[in-house]
């Protein structure tokens, strides 16, 4: 899971896909799940990392986290080699 | 270290040249309690979904209604629609008020009469009034408001066989320049069809007319078309006292008031857009008052109103079951009621609230029943903040209508609970089970 080089992410939250011509706005936290992904961090290594800050269960988050990840393959913000692989 | 609240992640597309018509969207209303009654106790005791209906809410409203029209005209007389909402503790409030009933079947004059009404007291509309139906109400001295020939010839054979007079009024139908024009009820104003049936009734020896009833549309949002009605009425009234020497005792505008929901594509919401009980009162009164009628004569005005006078007073507790995205990204979310329950979010966007504080993001979302059927959709597009499975919500404006046209399909009804006015919750309608539905099925037995 990657995000290519044509979307560009500024720290307040602004995405620009210069790819597709689209932007958006992130949450705080979309914000903060977004660097991670682009720093290519692990699954279970960020999701530890996120229960630990903030007040949300393991669940819970697994099930923002991929809703968010579909979202953002939906928008072309991220690309996968193999459609069924979120890891 | 105390952990940071969480909020879902979101990414939301910016459409740059689509304005929000209305500005900036205002802070997320949320409904917590109903008459200072927890959402949270109130599913707690009674379960999910449940509908609540507020004592306090339907009087306050009759009260309103009452008083907009009884400080304009000298004899005002309300009957309470049952088709509305017919459940016996919903009609003792109105009855208790002082309503009369209004009812279109036998079933519904059974009961209004099991409930205490007097029969005199009973104005039965409707195109379907069998023998049978007919003889209850003349054996109760109801007032029969004829719909067609066919009905006036059969009231006349049912009056002969019984030898008892029936009390009647005619339902006229009529251009009031609203469209659609409503003429499939009653006897045609404008090609004489309704002055042609009263000179027949009043030649009928067993038939006493009282009254003229119109009923010119549902969800009229244009005052000025019930003073085209009442005028018209109020023609006929002096006319037949003209050519018979005979005064009616009332005119009976029927219903059609518009409750406060937004209909589907309307621009602004109908809190913003609806006439008021003054609004309406005003034009009534005023064709009536300025007519030829003399003011010792002027009739008893009836009014049915039922929509405008229940709807506010209901509310459908709900809880998230699902929160999903459609293929295109869409945001769409299940709850546990659906179309099965809420007959009116086929016409209306219905107001639909978050019962606690949730996340200041909102997102376009489509709010689906639970039902396992395509056309379950509560509403197409809301914005609505994010949610959690299991939260819980409360749809507003639901009185009218859903509790009469709600189907027994694929799961139970729910339980409906009446906050009475001191603030005690009481079951006026027990959840459904399994034995309430197989107590009516036979299953034939083979070998």
């Amino acid at each position: 899971m990657k995000i290519p080089e044509e979307v560009k992410i500024s720290d307040n939250g602004f995405v620009f896909n210069s790819k597709t011509g689209d932007s958006f706005s992130l949450n705080p936290f979309g914000l903060e799940l977004i660097k991670n992904i682009q720093e290519e961090r692990e699954f279970e290594n960020l999701k530890s990392a996120m229960l630990e800050k903030y007040d949300v269960d393991d669940l819970t988050f697994e099930k923002d986290f991929y809703e968010f990840c579909a979202l953002l393959k939906h928008h072309q913000i991220i690309s996968q080699d193999n459609p069924l692989d979120f890891k | 270290m105390e952990k940071i609240k969480y909020e879902k992640p979101v990414i939301s597309k910016i459409t740059a040249g689509i304005p929000n018509k209305f500005g900036l969207p205002a802070k997320q209303k949320i409904v917590s309690a109903i008459d200072g009654i927890a959402v949270d106790k109130l599913m707690n005791e009674y379960g999910s979904p449940l509908f609540v209906l507020s004592e306090k809410a339907i009087r306050e409203t009759y009260g309103e209604a009452r008083r907009a029209f009884e400080t304009r005209y000298p004899k005002v007389q309300f009957a309470w629609s049952y088709k509305t909402n017919y459940l016996d503790a919903v009609c003792s409030i109105f009855h208790d008020e002082g309503s009369w009933a209004e009812v279109v079947s036998g079933f519904e004059f059974q009961k209004a009469l099991s409930l205490g009404v007097n029969g005199s007291q009973i104005l039965f509309n409707g195109p379907e009034k069998l023998e049978e139906d007919l003889t209850l109400a003349i054996n109760h001295n109801a007032c029969i408001h004829i719909d067609h020939f066919d009905e006036l010839y059969l009231l006349i054979e049912t009056t002969r066989k019984l030898d008892k007079k029936a009390r009647v009024a005619i339902r006229i139908n009529m251009d009031t320049g609203i469209y659609p024009m409503w003429d499939r009820f009653g006897f045609n104003y404008e090609n004489g069809e309704a002055w042609n049936a009263i000179n027949r009734i009043m030649l009928a020896e067993n038939l006493d007319l009282i009254g003229l009833h119109t009923h010119i549309g549902t969800y009229i949002m244009t005052t000025s078309a019930y003073a085209v009605a009442a005028s018209k009425l109020s023609n006929l009234y002096m006319a037949t006292h003209r050519k018979f020497n005979h005064w009616l005792k009332y005119i009976d505008l029927g219903g059609g008031f518009a409750s406060k929901n937004t209909l589907k594509g309307a621009y602004m919401p109908g809190s913003e857009t609806c006439p008021s009980f003054d609004d309406y009162a005003e034009a009534i009164s005023n064709a009536i008052i300025s007519s030829e009628i003399p003011h010792e004569n002027l009739p008893v005005l009836f009014l049915e109103t039922g929509r405008a006078l229940v709807d506010d007073a209901g509310f459908l507790l709900t809880s998230v079951l699902a929160n999903k995205r459609s293929t295109v990204g869409r945001r769409t979310m299940v709850i546990d009621a659906g179309v099965n329950l809420l007959f009116t979010s086929f016409w209306y966007n219905l107001g639909v609230y978050p019962s606690k504080e949730v996340s200041e993001y909102v997102e376009d979302t489509t709010i689906y029943g639970p039902l396992c059927m395509n056309i379950d959709v509560i509403r197409d597009a809301i914005n609505f903040p994010h949610v959690k499975t299991g939260d819980r919500l409360v749809i507003e404006r639901v009185g009218a209508y859903n509790m009469t046209q709600w189907m027994q399909f694929i799961t139970f009804r729910p339980n409906v609970v009446l906050i009475d006015l001191e603030g005690k919750t009481h079951i006026i309608r027990k959840k459904e089970d399994l034995g309430s539905i197989q107590n009516f099925e036979l299953n034939p037995k083979r070998n």
